[in-house]
C-alpha cells in the first residue's frame, strides 16, 4: 500500500531539510559529543567518596548490613538477588556480599576494589580489635564501570529522545503552522506514506549519531563495547520507534511551535532528570521508582548499558525491547487517531 | 448530477464554533461551476471565499449542504482519493519546505501523481526559471505565490483551485498568471478562483459570484453584472462644498440614476455622461462649489458590489 517512490521523495526532502540546517546538525551530532567530553573529563578524578557496597537481600543478610553500615567509609545498599549481579557489572557497587557465610565478589580492575575488600573484612571482624575476618573472595572483571562508561549509552538514549521530540514533534507542528500539511493532504499523497517517510528519514539520521557516540567513547575514552552491534542496533531501532511515536503524539494537535514546545518541555524535563542518562536513577526514592521504570528512556538506557557494557544477548533485553516497541506503537495509534492535518 | 458541471454546491453551510460564539462563514450557498469555465468568487475579507474553496478541495467538511465535485463526493473515501488526483490546488497562503529549492519542491509534488507535466515545464509556466535552484525561504512573496501555482500545475489537473493567486504579484507577473489561467482553460480545464481585484475578475472570469457574509448576492458574467446597473458610467466628484448641496440635488440632475458617497466625495451613476456632465458643472458653478476632483469611468464590478451592499469591496478602493 505504501508507494516507495512517494515515501522516498518525502523522506529525501525531510532528510535534505535537516542536512541543510547547520544548527540542527550541531545539536544532533556535535552537542552530545561535546557533552561526553565535558562530563567525561569532569568526572574522571573521583574524590574520596564512600565506597558503594551491595548486600544481597536474604534472611541472614540483615546482620551483615548492620555491621557494614557502622563503617563510615562504606555506603551499603541492599539489593534484590536478581539485581545483584547487574549492580556489580554496571559498576554501581564496588563489591557484592552474598550467601552465608558471605562470599565477597569484586571487580579487581576497579581502583577501589581492594579498599572495599579491606573495609568489609574489618567491619565484619567478630570483635573490634580482633584480626580481620577472612572472607572468601571471588573476582569478576566487569568492564565499563567508570562514569564515562555509564554516560555514553545514556547519551545514545538521550539523542534518540531528542530526535523524536525535535525531528518529528517540532518539525511536524512547524509544517502545520505553515499550512504545508494542508497543502500536502489535497494531493494523492497517502497520509500514512507521509508519516512513514518522516519516521524513516529520522531513523536514518539517528543511526550515525549512535555509531558516532559509540566510536568516540571507545577510541577516546576506552569505553568497552562488549555486546553485539546488531543487538545494539535493534535496541536503537526500538528506542527510535518509542520516541518517534511520542514525538508524533505531542505533534498531533498543536497549531504553533510555541504550543508544541510546551509539550516537549513537559516530556524532556522528567526524562532528563529521571531517565538515568546522566546519573544512576536507582538511588531515587522508592515511591518514584514505578514512574522511573515506566519512562521509556530508563528502559532504553538500562538495556543499552546491559548490551554495550555487559554483553547482554538479545533475549536478555527482550523485555525492554518489547516495552519500547509497545510504547511507540501505542503512541502512534493514538496520534494517528487524533492527528490534525490543518 | 449534471455532467456539464464541475462543481455543484447546494445549500452549503459552514459554521465555526468557539464556545458560545458561532461564526457563520458560509450561509446557504448555491453554486454551479460549469466544466471548461473560469469561475470567480468575489467578496470582501471574511466573506467566506476561502472556506467555500476549501470545502470544494475536500480540506474542510461542511456543516450542512451538498458538495459535488466532478460528480464525486469527498465523503466517499474512494471518490475522495480519485478527486485528489484530478484537482490542482493553490492555497491562499502556504510556505513550503524552507531549505528545499523550487525544483526540489516541485519534484516532490510531481512524485505524488501518476501522470503530469515535467518539473521544468511547471517552472516555465510560472516563469520561475531563474529561481529554479533557489531555496524557497529566499523567494519573495510573489515568487512564492507562483511556486504555489506551479505545484498545482505539476500534475495535469482537470479542475484548478486558485485562492487569491495574484495577491502580492506585480502587474507583470499578474498578467503572466492570467495567461497561465487562459491557457489552462483553452486546454479544456476548469478553474475556480477567488480574488479581490475587480479588474482581474472582469478580464479573466467567464462568470463570477459575488459573496458577502457567506451568501451569494450576485451571479453572472462580469458584463451582465455591470450592465445590471442602470447607467453604464460613473462620475466621481470631489468638492468640499458638495455636502451643502446634498445628495438629493445631485440625484435630480438629468441622466443621473443613482448617487452614493458623502463627506465631499460622491459617485454618480449616469446613463448619458454627455448629458449629465454639463448639468453637473453648471450646478457647481451656480452654487460656487470649488471642484477638487472629477473623474468619469465605466461602471465595474466594484460598483455592482457597492450598489448591492452600500459598502466598498476593498478598503483601498478600486484597482
Ligand atoms: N478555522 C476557523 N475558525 C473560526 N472562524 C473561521 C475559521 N476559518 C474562517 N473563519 C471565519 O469565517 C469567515 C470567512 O472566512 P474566509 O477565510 O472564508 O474568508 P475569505 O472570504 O477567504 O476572506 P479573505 O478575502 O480575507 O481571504 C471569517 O469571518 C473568518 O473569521
Ligand atoms: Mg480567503
Amino acid at each position: 500500500m505504501l508507494r516507495p517512490g512517494i515515501v522516498y521523495r518525502i523522506a529525501l526532502t525531510s532528510f535534505r531539510e535537516f542536512l541543510r540546517t547547520p544548527e540542527a546538525i550541531f545539536w544532533t551530532y556535535g552537542f552530545p559529543l561535546l557533552m561526553a567530553v565535558v562530563l567525561g573529563l569532569a568526572f574522571r578524578e573521583s574524590q574520596p567518596q564512600p565506597i558503594q557496597v551491595g548486600v544481597e537481600r536474604t534472611a541472614g543478610g540483615a546482620a551483615w548490613v548492620a555491621a557494614l553500615r557502622a563503617n563510615p567509609r562504606l555506603a551499603v545498599r541492599e539489593v534484590a538477588p536478581e539485581e545483584a549481579e547487574r549492580m556489580l557489572s554496571r559498576g554501581r557497587v564496588a563489591a557484592l556480599l552474598r550467601g552465608d557465610p558471605p562470599v565477597v565478589r569484586l571487580d579487581p580492575t576497579r581502583p577501589d576494589a581492594e579498599l572495599a575488600r579491606m573495609h568489609i573484612e574489618r567491619s565484619l571482624a567478630p570483635a573490634p580489635d580482633s584480626a580481620p575476618r577472612g572472607l572468601e573472595v571471588t573476582e569478576q572483571t566487569a568492564p565499563g564501570s567508570r562514569y564515562i562508561d555509564f554516560l555514553i549509552p545514556g547519551l545514545i538514549g538521550l539523542n534518540l529522545l531528542g530526535a523524536g521530540m525535535w525531528g518529528i514533534g517540532y518539525n511536524l507542528v512547524d509544517m502545520r503552522s505553515k499550512r504545508l500539511l494542508r497543502r500536502l493532504v489535497v494531493t494523492p499523497m497517502g497520509r500514512g506514506e507521509f508519516l512513514v517517510a518522516l519516521l524513516c528519514s529520522r531513523l536514518v539520521l539517528v543511526f550515525p549519531d549512535a555509531v558516532l557516540l559509540t566510536l568516540f567513547g571507545h577510541f577516546v575514552f576506552g569505553v568497552p563495547v562488549v555486546g553485539s552491534p546488531l543487538t545494539m542496533l535493534a535496541l536503537i531501532l526500538a528506542g527510535a520507534v518509542a520516541f518517534s511515536g511520542l514525538g508524533l503524539l505531542i505533534a498531533s494537535r498543536p497549531q504553533t511551535t510555541e504550543g508544541v514546545s510546551g509539550w516537549m518541555n513537559l516530556i524532556l524535563l522528567p526524562m532528563w532528570l529521571l531517565g538515568g542518562s546522566f546519573f544512576d536513577n536507582g538511588s531515587f526514592p522508592a515511591w518514584l521508582q514505578p514512574l522511573i521504570r515506566a519512562l521509556p528512556l530508563t528502559q532504553c538506557n538500562d538495556a543499552m548499558r546491559d548490551v554495550m557494557l555487559g554483553g547482554a544477548a538479545p533475549w536478555a533485553i527482550a523485555g525492554p525491547l518489547l516495552y519500547l516497541l509497545g510504547f511507540g506503537a501505542a503512541c502512534l495509534m493514538l496520534a494517528v487517531r487524533i492527528f490534525r492535518w490543518s | 448530477m449534471n455532467d456539464a458541471l464541475a462543481i455543484e454546491l447546494r445549500g452549503l453551510r459552514k459554521e465555526f464554533r468557539r464556545g458560545a460564539l458561532v461564526t457563520r462563514a458560509v450561509d446557504g450557498l448555491d453554486l454551479d461551476v460549469r466544466r471548461g469555465e473560469v469561475f470567480g468568487l468575489l467578496g470582501p475579507n471574511g466573506a467566506g471565499k476561502t472556506t467555500t474553496v476549501e470545502i470544494c478541495e475536500g480540506l474542510q467538511t461542511p456543516t450542512a449542504g451538498e458538495v459535488l465535485v466532478l460528480g464525486r463526493r469527498y465523503s466517499v473515501r474512494a471518490e475522495a482519493l480519485e478527486l485528489r488526483r484530478r484537482i490542482g490546488v493553490s492555497l491562499q497562503e502556504t510556505r513550503f519546505f524552507e531549505k528545499s529549492t523550487v525544483r526540489e519542491i516541485l519534484e516532490l509534488f510531481r512524485s505524488f501523481y501518476p501522470a503530469g507535466r515535467s518539473v521544468a515545464e511547471a517552472i516555465a509556466i510560472v516563469a520561475l526559471e531563474e529561481k529554479a535552484d533557489t531555496r524557497s525561504v529566499h523567494l519573495s512573496g510573489g515568487q512564492l505565490q507562483r511556486l504555489a501555482v506551479a505545484t498545482a500545475l505539476v500534475s495535469t489537473p482537470e479542475l484548478l483551485f486558485l485562492d487569491e493567486p495574484t495577491t502580492g504579484l506585480d502587474p507583470q507577473s499578474r498578467r503572466q498568471l492570467w495567461e497561465v489561467v487562459r491557457e489552462f482553460r483553452a486546454g479544456g480545464g476548469t478553474v475556480l478562483l477567488t480574488t479581490h481585484y475587480m479588474e482581474e475578475a472582469e478580464q479573466l472570469c467567464d462568470r463570477v459570484a459575488i459573496i458577502d457574509h457567506g451568501r451569494r448576492i450576485a451571479l453572472g458574467t462580469p458584463r451582465d453584472l455591470v450592465a445590471s446597473i442602470e447607467g453604464a458610467h460613473v462620475v466621481e466628484v470631489v468638492a468640499a462644498g458638495l455636502d451643502r448641496l446634498g445628495a438629493a440635488r445631485l440625484a435630480g440632475l438629468p441622466a443621473v440614476t443613482k448617487v452614493s458617497g458623502g463627506d465631499g466625495a460622491f459617485a454618480l451613476t449616469v446613463s448619458l455622461p454627455h448629458v449629465a456632465m454639463p448639468a453637473l458643472l453648471d450646478l457647481l458653478q451656480r452654487e460656487r462649489v470649488e471642484l477638487t476632483g472629477l473623474k468619469t469611468r465605466h461602471t465595474s464590478l466594484e460598483d455592482v458590489f457597492v450598489n448591492l451592499t452600500g459598502r466598498h469591496l476593498r478598503d483601498e478602493g478600486t484597482t
